[in-house]
């Protein structure tokens, strides 16, 4: 008997540090207001900010019974803070829900912001915070992070965020900006003399037509009319030793993920002139299906990087109507034609990279500390340094793929033949 | 004579018979009760021939009439010789001699026929017994496709002959065991002398004689006196009402009870993959067979978890699922009066309701539980703002899940098990399931039957088929269990 009180006094115990110690931090699903998107701009006062919270509205996911809810999709407010984490509590002032970082994707960040020397220990908020996972996206917009947030209003992605995931998805795939995120940016960041690239956005048409060519644009220089939403993805903001300092196109944003081996790089549609007819354009697609080959010699006066960029090149179409695909001379031609321009472009992007930014975005740094047997060796070479005056030799390796789903074409008046 | 019928009815059940038929006859009627007892017949004779008094005495509801009219009373009646003995006139096909009191009614009792003959201090006792019972028909909780049908009934000697088909070896042995006092209940235990350990057999021999009850009916109940655990939520004896099945057991060295009222028989001992497995997995080819019992894994893992998750990770672990789905719950949440655990216990304890209730009714009303169940539980709870559709799904899963679980006593365990898990994810979310998970496993682990690790042969290892989540072709299946030490390892035909 005495045991068996012994064991109810004990049961009891165990059932109290149960439920005394149980259900400390839970909350409820329904009862949190989900920032997807968080906007940050420069405040009035100095070190101050303005955050901008994007909070979607679930009750759009309704559908049952047929009745669609009449709220809007999502809900905007702005206010000024000290720092991201604090916020959360003040946004309640007027945010019904408990605010959460948990689904949080994207961190927009104005240029202006971005370019103040006190952006890192904002950001370093970001790693402090436990909710906010390392893959949330930055991006950097022309104008103040709120206004662009207010202004991207898709037209049929009534959901904001599968807007943004949807369309930094395939911005990804064409290469026109880079796939980063923030656990890049504090890797970059950290490992000194590299650059980190954020993607570039913004809702201000630029119609002072500073478009360079057909695929060689940056955000704002688009211009697309209709009726759309007028937020535009590409290019990226160039970031150094974590503060922004300028911007790439799309055109050098796909050259840098090329050279780039951390970078995904996807499928990317572009054309180049027909060496036999400049006035008509070949319509490509380049697949980088290999890694490219990296030789690097940092010993004597003249250290130098040999870098040779494997490329498969599918000729979708051409309008000089120029058989590739049975001319084996064409083809070393227009071979040679290729592998010239895209060298000249790499050529000049990592001049501007040395002399404007004086770092390198394309992942190098990885393949230079294997030429050290010490990460203290490596960091007393200085990389960031050396990079500037860096001998560069790209060369590119192109093979051809196919030439078009119908290969065949007529002989028409005038083409090349 | 009045000297014995002053005895107690227990010490004169010692005694042998005398020789005088009269006083014999008077104390088989006082034990009878006779003429009171109506089916307790008793038809005096005088044997041709020998031209002597006889009594045949039996119970007229448990015998064969056929038995005791041809080949009884017929060769005793018609005899002529005077030379002969009383078993040289019977045809039947045993005939027993016994003397004591007490072994002639147990006898009468079991069906038999006693021949008490004047002048003879012995009762010659005739194998006629014919109880009343179903015929051998499908088995019904252990449905097979592929398999043999035929399912144990509630004979006996009907489900040993089931077993002795499959078996057609000498070393097949039928031990009988009483099992009650008062009832006479008696238990069959079958084994293969050439496999079974001995100790082990000892063990469950000890076990089985030293009950001390009036009365064990079947072996439902029997199951429950020679557990090791009786409190214990996880089964430790498998039962089976597939003659297949306990023939595949023993002969890899288990031992089979049965009984007499018992459609089913025991296994023992059983482990937990004993509980996990069909027949019908060493029936199906090996691809088919593994994927039957990937599902039946899957299944046990939804029902234990699926609602626990679901509290989980609404209360505590928001940020694990993709922003899309986590809004679709969010929404639908919003407007469930009830956190989220009353609403999943709610659901649950709805269904095992309508589970329940559905075994009990009458069949006639049955399919009218189905109707109110689905309509009223389902449809109507999400409508009225009760529960959330998605609850609706991950119970209704949970529950399907569950019977994919066959045997009804790991069910159970399973369903019970269940309920721990929405506890303890609904104070500690993840944490508290692993950590309860944790503790199930160290419990499993220290669970022995009859001297075996209940998940041998996985854990602890021993050698075996490896017959545990999947099975082996069947010609690599060449060990017998370890766990169990039977006298031959090999399962090759060379012996």
């Amino acid at each position: 008997m005495i045991k068996r009180k012994q064991l109810s006094k004990l049961s009891c115990l165990f059932l109290m540090l149960i439920f005394l110690s149980g259900c400390w931090d839970q909350l409820a699903i329904d009862e949190r207001a989900y920032a997807v998107a968080i906007g940050l701009d420069k405040g009035e006062e100095e070190n101050q900010i303005k955050i901008t919270f994007l909070i979607t509205n679930p009750e759009l996911s309704r559908s049952e019974g047929g009745q669609g809810s009449n709220e809007p999709p999502r809900e905007i407010i702005t206010f000024q803070t000290n720092d991201l984490i604090s916020a959360k509590d003040m946004a309640n002032t007027v945010i019904a829900k408990q605010v959460t970082y948990t689904q949080l994707g994207y961190l927009l960040v104005s240029e202006e912001l971005a370019k103040d020397k006190n952006f890192v220990r904002l950001m370093y908020d970001v790693a402090k915070e436990p909710e906010i996972k390392r893959g949330v996206r930055l991006i950097v917009t022309k104008e103040e992070a709120s206004q662009f947030l207010e202004k991207t209003q898709p037209k049929l992605e009534t959901r904001v965020h599968k807007f943004f995931e949807l369309i930094l998805e395939y911005g990804i795939r064409t290469g026109y900006i880079p796939d980063t995120d923030i656990n890049k940016y504090f890797r970059i960041t950290e490992a000194k003399g590299s650059i980190f690239l954020g993607i570039y956005a913004t809702t201000e048409k630029d119609t002072s037509d500073n478009r360079k060519g057909e695929d060689n644009f940056i955000a704002g220089e688009f211009n697309a009319e209709g009726q759309t939403n007028n937020s535009e993805f590409a290019g990226s903001a160039v970031f150094k030793e974590g503060r922004m300092l300028g911007t790439l196109t799309s055109e050098e944003t796909r050259l840098t993920i090329l050279l780039n081996d951390t970078l995904n790089s996807g499928h990317m549609l572009t054309t180049f002139p027909d060496p036999f007819d400049r006035e008509h354009q070949v319509v490509t697609r380049l697949v980088k299906k290999r890694n490219n080959e990296v030789k690097i010699n940092l010993n004597g006066d003249n250290p130098t990087i040999d870098i040779t960029i494997p490329l498969y090149v599918e000729v979708l179409s051409n309008h000089s109507m120029i058989n590739y695909a049975v001319d084996s001379k064409k083809r070393k031609i227009l071979k040679n034609d290729i592998e010239e321009r895209i060298t000249t472009k790499f050529d000049n992007l990592i001049k501007k990279t040395q002399k404007e930014f004086k770092g390198e975005p394309f992942g190098w740094s990885l393949d230079v500390r294997k030429q050290f047997p010490t990460i203290p060796a490596y960091e007393k070479y200085n990389w960031g340094e050396k990079y500037p005056d860096l001998q560069v030799n790209v060369s590119v390796n192109i093979n051809f793929g196919q030439f078009g789903k119908q290969s065949e074409v007529p002989a028409l008046e005038g083409s090349g033949d | 004579m009045s000297e014995q019928l002053s005895l107690d009815p227990i010490s004169l059940k010692k005694e042998t018979i005398s020789g005088n038929l009269q006083s014999t006859m008077e104390i088989f009627n006082s034990f009878y009760s006779i003429p009171i007892n109506s089916d307790v017949k008793v038809r005096n004779l005088l044997i041709g021939g020998l031209n002597k008094k006889a009594s045949i005495i039996y119970i007229s509801t448990i015998t064969d009439s056929q038995v005791i009219e041809n080949q009884v009373i017929k060769n005793l009646l018609l005899n002529s010789d005077d030379s002969k003995e009383v078993q040289d006139i019977l045809s039947t096909k045993t005939i027993k001699n016994v003397e004591i009191i007490g072994d002639i009614l147990k006898e009468i009792n079991k069906g038999n026929v006693a021949i008490l003959v004047d002048g003879h201090s012995i009762a010659y006792i005739i194998d006629a017994s014919k109880f009343q019972g179903r015929s051998i028909e499908k088995a019904e909780n252990e449905v097979s496709l592929k398999g043999p049908k035929e399912a144990f009934n509630e004979q006996a000697v009907a489900n040993i002959s089931l077993i002795r088909k499959k078996i057609k070896n000498e070393s097949l042995i039928v031990e009988i065991t009483p099992v009650s006092v008062r009832a006479n209940n008696e238990l069959y235990i079958l084994y293969m002398k050439d496999l079974v350990n001995d100790e082990l057999l000892q063990s469950v021999k000890e076990r089985v004689n030293s009950l001390d009850v009036a009365s064990i009916q079947n072996l439902s109940l029997l199951e429950q006196f020679i557990e090791d655990r009786e409190k214990s939520i996880f089964p430790t004896i498998l039962n089976t009402e597939k003659p297949d099945r306990a023939v595949a057991y023993l002969e890899d060295g288990f031992i089979i009870l049965l009984m007499d009222n018992s459609p089913t028989s025991l296994v023992l001992p059983a482990t937990f993959w004993s509980f996990f497995h069909l027949s019908e997995d060493n029936y199906l080819r090996i691809l088919f067979a593994n994927f039957i019992r990937s599902l039946r894994i899957l299944a046990l893992f939804i029902t234990l978890f699926a609602s626990a998750t679901y509290i989980s990770i609404t209360n505590y672990h928001v940020e694990m699922i993709p922003t899309d789905l986590l809004l679709a719950i969010s929404a639908t949440r919003e407007i469930v009066p009830f956190p989220s655990v009353i609403e999943i216990l709610l659901m649950e304890i709805a269904f095992e309701l309508i589970r329940e209730a559905g075994l009990r009714v009458p069949s006639p009303i049955g399919p009218t539980i189905g109707i109110v169940g689905a309509l009223i539980l389902g449809q109507a709870a999400v409508q009225a703002n009760i529960v959330s559709p998605l609850v609706v799904i991950i119970v209704a899963l949970g529950g399907l899940s569950s019977f994919a679980i066959g045997d009804i006593n790991m069910n159970f365990t399973i369903r019970l098990l269940r309920f721990l898990f929405i506890i303890s994810g609904a104070l500690f979310g993840f944490y508290g399931m692993a950590a309860v998970f944790t503790v199930i496993l160290f419990y499993m682990l220290s669970i022995k039957t009859f001297g075996v690790p209940y998940l041998s042969p996985m854990t602890p290892k021993y050698v075996s088929s490896k017959d545990t989540v999947f099975r082996k072709l069947l010609q690599n299946q060449i060990f017998r269990p370890g766990y169990l030490k039977p006298k031959d390892m090999d399962k090759k035909a060379g012996e």
